[in-house]
Parts: C-alpha cells; structure tokens; sequence
C-alpha cells in the first residue's frame, strides 16, 4: 500500500511577478466586502495552485459571502464544510481519491486538497478537526485566512483576535475598558507543536503576493499534511477604510505584529524582518477596533510583541505569549 | 455454495461492508457498535479488504469523513453507538441534504444520564428526522442482509440519501447467530458498483453545498421529501432482488408473525421481537389470538402497509424502547406515527404503549403476557386506558 506512486503534485515556485500564471481560479461574481482581505487571499491561493485543486470552505465569510445563492465564485471543484469539520471532510476526500488512484478509477495527477478556514474553523471550532487531519498524515494543504474574528456573523472576538480589540463579544465598558482582555492563540505552533507528521508551516500576509504564492507551491509539493497561516486584513471588522486593506497586512509585518516565516522540518527561516521595527501604534492608531484604547493597554500589545520580536531575532520558535510569563521566556 | 457461519452482529456488519467492498472507512471507539471497526480494521491489515481505514477524532469526524469520501466518489462506510451517535448530529443534514449515500452502522445504546452500556433504541431514533433512510434488523443475519440492501437502496439514483443500519447492542451486536453469507457472484449481482452524482473532480469542477436563497429553501425541501415518497418503490424492488439471489424471504417493510387472524397485535422492531414471536406462539396456545408486526424500516415509514398489516386487529400495543419525553402519548416515539398511520381507517384500532428494554433490560415472555392483558382488557371495555405503560415500574 505504501510503495504505491499516487502521482501527488511538483510546483515550481513563481521567479516574479511577469510570470504569475494568467488564469484565474477565484473569478469575480462573489459578494465580499470592498477592500476584503480573505477575497484577495483566496485568489491568490487558487491561481498559485492552479486548475488540479479541490477546495473544502468550511463555515466562515468566505462561504457565506462567495457561495451565495447557488453561485459560487470557484473555477475548480469545491465543497462546502462546516465550520466545524474542515479537516475531517478534507481527509475523506484524500482517502477517496488514493482509493481510485489504486483501483485505476483515477489515472491522473493527484488534486491539490486545500481546506481554506477562517480563523474559527482553524483554531477554535475547528481545531480538532484540523488535529486530526495532520496526526492523520494526509496530503492537504490547511490555510487558516485570518482575519482576527468571526465575521461574517458580525465581528464576534475568535481565539484570534488580538488583545484589545473591539469585537461585539468584547465590548470595552466601564468595567473592562479594554475589551478584549486575553491574548490570542498562536495558530502555527498549535500545528508545529503537536504533530509530527506535518513538515512545512508558513505565514505570510496577502500584502506579500509572491511570497503567498510561492509558500503554497511549496507546501503543495511537500509530502504529507501542511499549514499555512495567512493574515487577511478585514475593513468591516477592524475598522479601517477599505482602500488600506493591503496597508494594514504591509504595517503588521513592519511592526512585528506579524511575522512572516517558514517552518521546514525543525528548521524556522524569518523572512521580511525589518531593520527596525515600528511601534504598534502605528499599526493600531488606523484600526477604529483599537480606538478606545488608553496609552497603558497599548503597552501591553507592544511588551506581548517585543516577546515575539525577541524569538524571530533569535531565530528560533516563537514561544512566551503573554507578557504575564515575561521572565520565563 | 454460500457459508452459513457462527458470527456476532457486528462481525456480519464487517462482513456486510466488505461484501460490499467499502472504500473509505473511518472508526472511533465507543462500545457495544466497536467491535464492527475491530473486525474491518483486521480485514483492511491482512490485505482482504483495499479500503482506507481512518481513525476519525470523534464520531463527528467520523460522519465528516465519510461525506467528504462520498463526495468524491467512494463507498463509504462508519459507525456509533449511544451518545457518539448524538455527538455526530450537525452532520446527519448536511449528509442528507448534499445527497452523499454513505452507510453508518449503529448498534443501539442508551444516551446519558448515567453511563449504561444497555442497548436502547433512543440514540439512532433522535437522528430520524435528518433525512436519512433508518431501520432495525433483528439478528445477525438481518443486519449482514441490510448492509447490503441499504447500500443498493441508498445508492440507487431516485433515492441517493445516506442510511443508517440498525441493531439492537448485546442482543445482536455481541450474540452470536447463525449467518449466510452471500457469494461473491450473488453480491455481484444485487449490488451495483456506486455510481456517484457529479462527484468533486479536477476534469469537471462542481461546486457542492453553496447558500441558497430563502425562496429556494422550501422547494429544496419539497424535493427531498417528494424523494422519500420514491423510496419504497426502490425498497421493494431491493428487497425482491435481493430475496430472489439470496434466497431470503423478507418483506420489505413489515413482519407479520400471525397476523391474518390476530384480534391483539404487538408493534415491535429490532431484536425483542424474537421474544415476540414465542410469546405470540404462547399466547396463542392459551387461545388468545395474538400477533406481530416488527417494523424493517422507520424511515420511509411505512404508512400504508402498517394500516394494511394493523387495520382490522382489535388493540394494538406498541413495544417502545426509545423515549420521548413529553411526547404526545407520554412515553416513546413509535406510537405517535402508527397512531398516525391508523387515523384515516374508518375502523381502527385500539392503541397503547409499554415502555420496555429501556437501559438494555430484557423484555421477558412473561412482559408480553402482561402486555397481552391489558390489550384483551381495552378490547372488552372498547377504550385506551392509559397511552402509556411502563413495563416494571
């Protein structure tokens, strides 16, 4: 059963922007937002992994707002999930297909299987089913489109969502003036940390389409379960103009908000380290989810960042989430 | 020549499934329906059955995996028992609804409060409203039977809906029973290879599950309704074919266990009816005329062959061993549909219901005896006392 050559995808990675291949796998006619993130993030995913590609769309804005009303917006097959089950339903279609590869039902290359889950159906509701897919060891490509909430419910706080921010779950008051007072997951290490059989994990942000790109080329061509997180800035849930979409990816990275990084088999390479970040008020100061916030609660995101700007200076796994556990760090 | 064999209930599902060369399988342990994945995981090591074998992280996995295998065309093939079949609920809809035609086994266990390993029908019954096709088989036999008649009925392109194949926990699932298993030739011949639906391909892209709109909503519903007034027709050609090659004589929907001359019926289904079957044959030497009806399949439920099978007894009492708390008649689930069935009969029956082999308890010979009773009392006083009885208590 082992030895048997399912045929799984080589794709070489993209030398510059002249030659992003021209089709289009995510079309227009879909009813996102202006300025959406996951939109933009999810283009760019289908025209880096190009026609052989099945789609799994668990629950999230990018179900509710791309597959409305029969239509959907995709050029290659695609199904939809609940939010719950992304990687459960994306490792029966694996199976099924390795089935038909053995019984010569399917002669042809092995479909590129990428789950697209929003921030809920990767880490909170779905994480267990996205566990389960990676202990598993299929062959699917896990992306995680961040957009720090769950939104298309109407911007409710997710595992996510950064210290601080507005949600309608976290509503800053007399009591709490900050909102939301914990700290988020760190959705790669959830995945780095507890499955062996995973060999690729990446970040990268939809202001950085080459890198975008070329990471899921890459993490389509390694063997076995891979994950990607991807920051997805989201006009409607963070407050922002729509035309900053890009800007706000651009700025988490610049700040160390976001880090942008492979992880290959024990190895992390950093890439898009600036020389010297910014403070994160630069970044939060656009962010009408971040207004409320007094000088003192802004010190608290920069000390959480510092922590994790120390790590990518070492060159080492991101580790000590909360400044709570500074020391130990 | 077919091998008649000693086997358990869950060892004639495995065997069932393999007949039926299932393709992706996908386990989770929960006790008694285990022991269904314990033999296809053996099957699947040894090299007798090429399937992929997938350790699902709950039963709601579980039910996941299988529909994302049937979307892409394999036979597909899971299981529960008790609260793992409750834990799978969010996906008995979408699997119905998207069409996917995958089989689960269930053998019965009670739900919590508290942890009991009894067998009772509550856990598959609360899954009957999903759009699935359900029913109960009362032997070991019967459920090797039904794997592969559900397969057949499920798959066949007027009905495409998801099957739920039922046995009672212990009675069936652990005890073992004589079973005839089919030839390779005769399975052959009743059972189709899956032919999926537009199935997910990188050759012709679909697109499964988008939104809808809220006026598309009722006609979508409508639709999967009307396809369950198909279903019986299917049914009864499966069952025929599949009497014809196997040499069984099944009807395809309700038992009848003398019943042509019956003045009080019993209404029964799964394994407790072969208890029945000699209480009825007890009664019947004391000169009561009892019968029986056991139930095949609660979903399609067979409206009009009930009242046909039912209509001309005098009292009829429904064997309930799953519950409905606040129910219209205050105790199961079945009597509300035979109820229902019986109403538009210008004589109908009388009907009432005993609780019985609630958490796993053998319902006795003696059980019937009492039940026979109170069934000979309503008919000599022409009324329903009590909808409800509870066995015991």
């Amino acid at each position: 059963m082992q030895a048997f050559d399912y045929k799984f995808q080589q794709l070489e990675p993209i030398k510059s922007f002249k030659r992003v291949p021209a089709p289009e796998m995510y079309v227009p006619g879909h009813r996102t937002c202006a300025g959406c993130g996951p939109a933009l993030n999810y283009r760019l995913v289908a025209k880096a992994a190009g026609k052989d590609t099945i789609f799994i769309g668990p629950t999230g804005c990018m179900y509710v707002a791309n597959a409305s009303y029969l239509c959907t917006p995709y050029a290659v097959s695609w199904i939809h999930a609940q939010i719950t089950n992304g990687g459960a339903v994306a490792s029966g279609i694996e199976a099924a297909f390795k089935v038909a590869a053995r019984k010569g039902r399917n002669t042809g290359v092995f479909p590129n299987i990428i789950v697209m889950a929003g921030d809920g159906g990767s880490v909170d509701i779905g994480l267990q089913a996205m566990s389960g897919l990676m202990y598993r060891n299929h062959k699917v490509l896990f992306i995680c489109y961040d957009n720090e909430s769950y939104a298309n419910t109407g911007i409710q706080t997710s595992p996510m969502t950064p210290y601080g921010a507005k949600t309608t779950f976290t509503p800053p008051g007399k009591e709490i003036p900050e909102g939301k007072v914990l700290f988020p997951k760190d959705a790669p290490q959830l995945v780095i940390g507890g499955h062996p059989a995973v060999k690729y994990v990446a970040t990268t942000t939809i202001a950085h389409p080459l890198d975008l790109m070329n990471k899921v080329r890459k993490a389509l061509s390694t063997p076995g379960p891979t994950f990607m997180h991807m920051l997805a800035p989201c006009p409607k849930g963070w407050l922002f103009p729509e035309h900053l979409t890009r800007e706000m990816a651009k700025l988490a990275v610049e700040t160390g908000m976001w880090r942008q990084y492979e992880w290959e088999n024990g190895t992390y390479k950093y890439t898009n380290v600036p020389k010297q970040y910014k403070p994160v008020n630069e970044y939060m100061q656009h962010q009408g989810r971040f207004a409320h916030l007094k000088p003192e609660h802004i010190a608290k995101m920069q000390a959480f960042v510092d922590e994790k700007i120390k790590s990518v200076k070492q060159a080492i796994a991101v580790a000590a989430p909360v400044p709570a556990s500074r020391q130990e760090a | 020549m077919a091998k008649e064999l000693i086997m358990t209930g869950c060892r004639a599902a495995a065997e069932g499934a393999k007949a039926a060369e299932v393709e992706v399988i996908c386990s989770f342990p929960i006790r008694p329906y285990t022991a269904i994945m314990m033999e296809l995981a053996k099957m699947v090591a040894d090299g007798e059955l090429n399937a992929e074998f997938l350790h699902g992280e709950g039963e709601h996995a579980q039910l996941s995996v299988v529909l994302g295998a049937c979307a892409s065309g394999a036979r597909a093939y899971t299981g529960s028992s008790g609260v793992g079949v409750t834990y799978a609920m969010e996906i008995y809809s979408p699997m119905a609804g998207g069409r996917y035609p995958a089989q689960m086994a269930i053998a019965d266990r009670t739900l919590d409060p508290p942890g009991d390993f009894g067998s009772e029908h509550t856990d598959a019954m609360c899954t009957r409203d999903q759009g699935w096709l359900l029913g109960w088989a009362c032997s070991p036999q019967e459920v090797y039977d039904n794997t592969l008649i559900n397969y057949r009925v499920g798959e066949d392109h007027r009905v495409m809906l998801p099957q739920m194949v039922c046995q009672e926990g212990y009675f069936i699932s652990h005890i073992p029973d004589k079973v005839i298993l089919g030839e390779q030739s005769q399975v052959k011949e009743f059972l189709p290879p899956y032919r999926p639906i537009g199935p997910l391909s990188t050759t012709k892209p679909v697109s499964h599950g988008p939104q809808i709109r809220p006026d598309q909503g009722a006609p979508m519903d409508a639709q999967r309704a009307k396809t369950f007034l198909a279903v019986p027709k299917v049914i009864e050609e499966a069952t025929a074919d599949f009497n014809r090659i196997f040499g069984r004589d099944y009807d395809p929907f309700v038992e009848q266990y003398k019943l042509v001359d019956a003045e009080i019926a019993f209404f029964i289904m799964g394994a407790h009816a072969n208890t029945c079957r000699k209480a009825v044959d007890r009664l019947r030497a004391q000169g009561v005329k009892a019968g029986m009806a056991r139930l095949r399949w609660v979903r399609p439920w067979p409206t009009h062959q009930l009242a046909e099978a039912l209509g001309h007894v005098k009292a009829v009492a429904v064997v309930e061993t799953s519950t409905s708390y606040g129910g219209a008649m205050r105790g199961g689930n079945l009597i509300h549909e035979l109820r229902a069935s019986l109403y538009d009969l210008d004589e109908r029956p009388l009907v009432t219901s005993f609780m019985a082999g609630l958490g796993g308890e053998t319902i006795w010979p003696t059980d019937f005896d009492y039940m026979a009773k109170v069934l000979t009392e309503m008919v000599k006083e022409k009324k329903t006392k009590r909808y409800v009885y509870w066995i015991g208590m």
